[in-house]
């Protein structure tokens, strides 16, 4: 990181985050920095995804936003799944179009990242046919179909062995230029990732460079470290 | 135990006293049926037949032995019956459908839908008689407005229930069409499709029933052969309907639905010529008092005091309304454990589905025109029509529900397992379910009149056959108005402290 | 929203285009009122469209309706333009139809009269005068808006006993036809019903009652009843003169078995003046306004 002084993407300043009256995130203060790549941890319930909720929408269609699994449409096939990240582009005859016959552009787009994602030879099965981990797959694919600069994640290398984590960690990386990724996994927080924010209870306990940080101040994030088997079926609200 | 603290037990509840949710509905059903019994008496339950047995023999035996070939024409019939029901749900669908893209963001969908679905079918059939006469149009019209209310609600009702996790991971700035077809529609096609089909199938109920004013589909021989005597006949005709019903998976196909459609495209007529000013003329002047279009206030209140009988006929038709509910709620407790895979063996079960299939496959006006032979013209044909379909429908899903259920204590007896295990988890759905079909009662109820039970049905059938338009129109309304208000009264006393069996396919 | 404004309008153009082709009657459509057994009605009328067809020159079609209302009903829609209608619905009909015409009557239908019958176990006999004895009783009419069934009855029990039915007796109702009250007054579901003198006196004929469990007990004085009428626009429709044509064919009617079908001795003219009083009965009723 370049010391000079730079200006950020978004920036929070003792703001209170949450919905439907509810203080979610209270008084919080933190900023992104172009070319900065954010680990978000903490126990579910902490407010992870409200957190990612708000960076969305300050920054506007400019970050391609990768949800939890669900939201994927079941009933459609692997490829219009991945379409819709570009739906606002396609007028509303090309999406219609596309729903019944592939359009020719999106169609060999898909196919190279299906490749790159080990998802060949399943862009025509509806999604709800796909293992957990084929389908969060999907949900990344989407997300980097966008092409944006900025990628927004929320868990999307849960339930996904370490290995491939890794490799899509990586994909992504070589994709955007900054990245916000929710994660579980504290040690490729520590090793991938330029910056952490640890989230507790509804405050920002932990804004630090990813290299001044030890496991062991990660640990203090979760109330107790053997549950974090349980944050394997975390849902996050949005 | 230390004989010191000889501890007072905790008192004896009282006879159902307590909180508990299972105590709470059995209190509120004991109200239900004890309002009924307070209000028995006012009800006219004479059985007017002489020889109700004899009439009872003669067609039952015109059941076992059906005159199939004394039927004319029957496949026409079948057919017209099957096509008025596929482009009626077609138009309804078509209808409803914007309408309930629109259902949440407008109060006046909301109270137009309302207002359409309070208006059974057959009584759209009699107004719209007036103007399009003995025709296709007619017929479709009939269906396809009611339905439009109804598709508008359901539909909206299963759009709202989607998730909204699709519809927010899609970037901003997608479009409304784009956002519907590849986040919304998806997800709730299955649903929808299933409402369609069992929509259509109440079509054909109702299209069949579109005879009983003239229009002729099935029902219409069947009405004359039943009235005349000529019970061989009718039962020949009764059977053409339960086949057809029954048959309904095959033929029904979504494959082969294009086909039926155009199909049915050739069988529907005669098309009425349209006379645009006896239309204009019919909408502007005739169903509305003249003395209202006139701005004339004394003559208005004139015209009101010479609408018959308006207490007695709302009083009956609400009275027909809770007796039928109660009834329902009676038949469907003592018949569901007829066709339940806890009880009996495999012959009774297979006669207790087949009793609530035929039940609730029959159209209650159907039964109360077979009891009115029977018994003759009192409120009691109606009522046990409305508690037997009702009953059985009610009856037939909970006995479905209760076969998914496993008992957690094996080789209780008979009577432990159904007040243990069975009833306490199936009740509070029941009960629910019950709320529901009050609204659909309560409609049955006014058509029930055109019978000759003295409900405002009856009133409405009246004014009609005098061409007293107005007065018709006016009784429609009341009873349009009566409808709304009852189901906003059945959704506020509904419980709800349980997960209710909520399936519109199921209402 | 857009989108949704258009479907709804393509779905509505596509409903009147399809309800708006309907099919232009070159066919002489007629209808009865359904005052007896519907098996009778075809049979009768079939013959009598066969007998017209041959007389107009024009195809002949018996369109069979299911009550008195739709009966005028269909001839206000133009669904038939000739009808066999009672004196009330003839009046109906010929006031929602302007120009329409009646063009003849039966020669008993001048002095037409109504039976009151009532079921053996009410103890009644046949006399002049209805008894008293017949209050709190019940009693069905036939179609509300018959004239034989229902509308004359009603008047000479007003007349008699200076009280609408429903307070004279304890129970009131409307079989729909002639048939069915005679059929549910032998069955004792009803004490008492009126009818039609006519399909009374043929189904005794016939042997169609059983006349030990109900007879007659009291005939009305007599009143104008059935008439042919027949739409004031025909003549636009199938040619000048095809009013006159009809006229001529119905009173030149006769074939006995044609007319017993009726039944009837033979049709003599008839003009809508002779129904004043029928309309002014139902006026008094409350049944037209």
């Amino acid at each position: 990181m370049g010391g000079e002084p730079r200006r950020p993407l978004v920036a929070f300043e003792a703001e209170d985050l949450g919905y439907d009256n509810q203080v979610v995130l209270s008084r919080l203060a933190l900023a992104l920095y172009p070319g900065e790549r954010v680990a978000l941890l903490g126990p579910s319930g902490a407010g992870k995804s409200t957190l990612l909720e708000a960076l969305r929408r300050r920054l506007g269609d400019s970050a391609a936003w990768c949800p939890q699994q669900h939201g994927l449409v079941p009933q459609l096939a692997v490829y219009h799944n991945i379409y819709m990240g570009r739906l606002a582009e396609h007028s509303a005859l090309a999406n219609l179009w596309n729903l019944v016959r592939p359009l020719a552009g999106p169609w060999r787009q898909v196919a190279e990242l299906c490749d790159a994602l080990g998802l060949a030879g399943l862009m025509r099965r509806p999604v709800g046919q796909l293992s957990g981990g084929q389908r969060q797959r999907v949900a990344i694919a989407r997300a980097l179909y966008q092409q944006q600069e900025l990628f927004l994640g929320d868990e999307p290398v849960a339930s996904i062995d370490p290995h491939q984590a890794l490799r899509l960690l990586a994909l992504i990386e070589a994709r955007h230029a900054t990245a916000v990724i929710a994660l579980h996994y504290r040690e490729l927080a520590l090793s991938h990732f330029d910056r952490v924010w640890g989230l507790r209870d509804g405050q920002l306990v932990i804004d630090a460079p990813a290299r001044d940080l030890t496991l062991a101040d990660l640990d203090g994030l979760y109330p107790d470290a053997d549950s974090s088997a349980d944050e394997a079926i975390d849902r996050g609200q949005p | 135990m230390s004989q010191a603290v000889l501890r007072q037990p905790e008192p004896r509840p009282g006879w159902l006293a307590g909180q508990s949710s299972g105590v709470r509905l059995a209190r509120h059903s004991l109200t239900l049926v004890a309002l009924a019994v307070i209000l028995v008496p006012f009800a006219d339950l004479a059985i007017l037949t002489r020889d109700p047995w004899g009439e009872l023999a003669r067609m039952a035996r015109g059941l076992a032995w059906p005159a199939w070939g004394a039927l004319e024409s029957p496949l026409e019939a079948l057919g017209l019956t099957v096509a008025v029901a596929l482009w009626g749900t077609l138009g309804g669908m078509l209808l409803g459908f914007p309408l309930a893209l629109l259902f949440a963001r407008s109060r006046l969908v909301r109270a137009g839908c309302a207002f359409v679905r309070a208006i059974h079918e057959l009584f759209w059939a009699l107004l719209f008689l007036q103007v399009f006469g003995l025709s296709a149009a007619t017929a479709l019209m009939a269906l396809a407005i009611p339905y439009a209310g109804i598709f508008a609600k359901v539909y909206a009702e299963i759009l709202e229930q989607l998730p909204g996790a699709p519809r927010d991971a899609l970037p901003l700035g997608v479009g409304r069409l784009s956002r519907f077809v590849y986040a919304e529609l998806p997800l709730a096609w299955a649903r929808l499709a299933a409402y369609t089909r069992y929509r259509f199938e109440c079509g054909l109920r109702a299209s069949v029933l579109l005879g009983f004013v003239g229009l002729p589909t099935l029902g219409f021989q069947l009405e004359t052969a039943f009235r005349e005597g000529r019970y061989h006949e009718a039962g020949a005709l009764l059977w053409l309907f339960y086949l057809l019903i029954a048959s309904l998976p095959w033929w029904g196909h979504r494959r082969l639905i294009p086909l039926l459609l155009l199909g049915g495209a050739l069988l529907l007529g005669p098309w009425p010529t349209v006379d645009g000013s006896l239309l204009w003329r019919f909408a502007s002047q005739d169903i509305w008092p003249s003395a209202l279009l006139d701005g004339d206030w004394r003559g208005l209140i004139d015209w009101l005091a010479r609408i018959p009988e308006l207490g007695p006929a709302i009083g009956n038709t609400l009275l027909l309304g809770l007796l039928g509910s109660v009834g329902a709620l009676l038949v469907a407790l003592a018949l569901w454990p007829l066709a339940c895979r806890h009880f009996g063996n495999p012959a009774t079960r297979l006669a207790g589905r087949g009793l609530l299939i035929f039940l609730r496959s029959t159209p209650e006006l159907m039964l109360a025109f077979f009891f009115l032979l029977l018994l003759g013209p009192s409120l009691l044909p109606a009522w046990l029509a409305l508690a037997l379909h009702n009953g059985a429908l009610i009856a037939f899903l909970v006995a479905r529900h209760a076969d998914a259920i496993t008992p957690g204590m094996p080789g209780v007896n008979a009577s432990g397992r159904l007040a243990y295990e069975l009833l306490p988890r199936l009740y509070p759905g029941m009960l629910a379910l019950l709320y529901y079909r009050a609204e659909v009662i309560l409609r049955e109820t006014a058509i029930l009149g055109m019978l000759g039970v003295a409900t405002l049905g009856y009133y409405i059938d009246a004014n009609f056959e005098y061409l007293l338009f107005d007065v018709a129109f006016f009784l429609l309304l009341i009873t349009a108005a009566l409808n709304i208000a009852v189901d906003a009264l059945s959704r506020r006393l509904r419980p709800r402290e349980t997960a209710i069996i909520d399936d519109p396919c199921q209402r | 929203m857009r989108w949704l404004a258009a479907s709804a309008l393509v779905t509505s153009t596509m409903a009147l285009t399809l309800f708006a082709q309907g099919a232009v009657a070159d066919t002489l459509h007629f209808t009865a009122i359904p005052d007896e057994d519907q098996s009778r009605l075809v049979e009768r009328f079939s013959k009598v469209a066969d007998y017209l067809e041959e007389r107009l020159d024009v195809e002949v079609e018996y369109v069979p309706v299911k009550s008195y209302g739709a009966t005028v009903t269909a001839f206000r829609n133009n669904q038939v333009q000739l009808a066999w209608f009672g004196g009330l619905s003839g009046v109906q009909a010929r006031r929602l139809v302007p120009g329409s015409e009646a063009l003849a009557q039966g020669s008993e239908d001048a002095r037409f009269k109504s039976y009151f019958i009532a079921h053996r176990s009410t103890g009644l006999e046949r006399a002049e005068e209805l008894p008293d004895a017949i209050e709190g009783m019940s009693l069905t009419f036939g179609s509300r808006t018959s004239t034989s069934g229902r509308l004359m009855p009603e008047h000479f029990l007003r007349q008699r006993f200076g009280e609408a039915p429903d307070e004279l007796f304890s129970r009131v109702g409307y079989s729909g036809d002639h048939s069915r009250t005679i059929a549910l007054v032998e069955a004792g579901t009803w004490d008492l019903g009126a009818v039609n003198y006519t399909v009374w006196d043929a189904a005794v004929e016939d042997g169609r009652v059983d006349t030990d469990k109900v007879e007659v007990i009291w005939t009305t004085p007599a009143y104008p009843d059935y008439n042919w009428t027949l739409r004031g626009d025909v003549d636009e429709q199938f040619g000048e003169g095809f009013t006159e044509k009809v006229r001529a064919a119905l009173l030149e009617m006769d074939d006995p078995e044609l007319l017993a079908s009726f039944p009837r001795e033979d049709f003599i003219p008839a003009d809508n003046a002779l129904y004043a009083p029928i309309e002014d009965v139902a006026e008094e009723l409350g049944l037209l306004r």
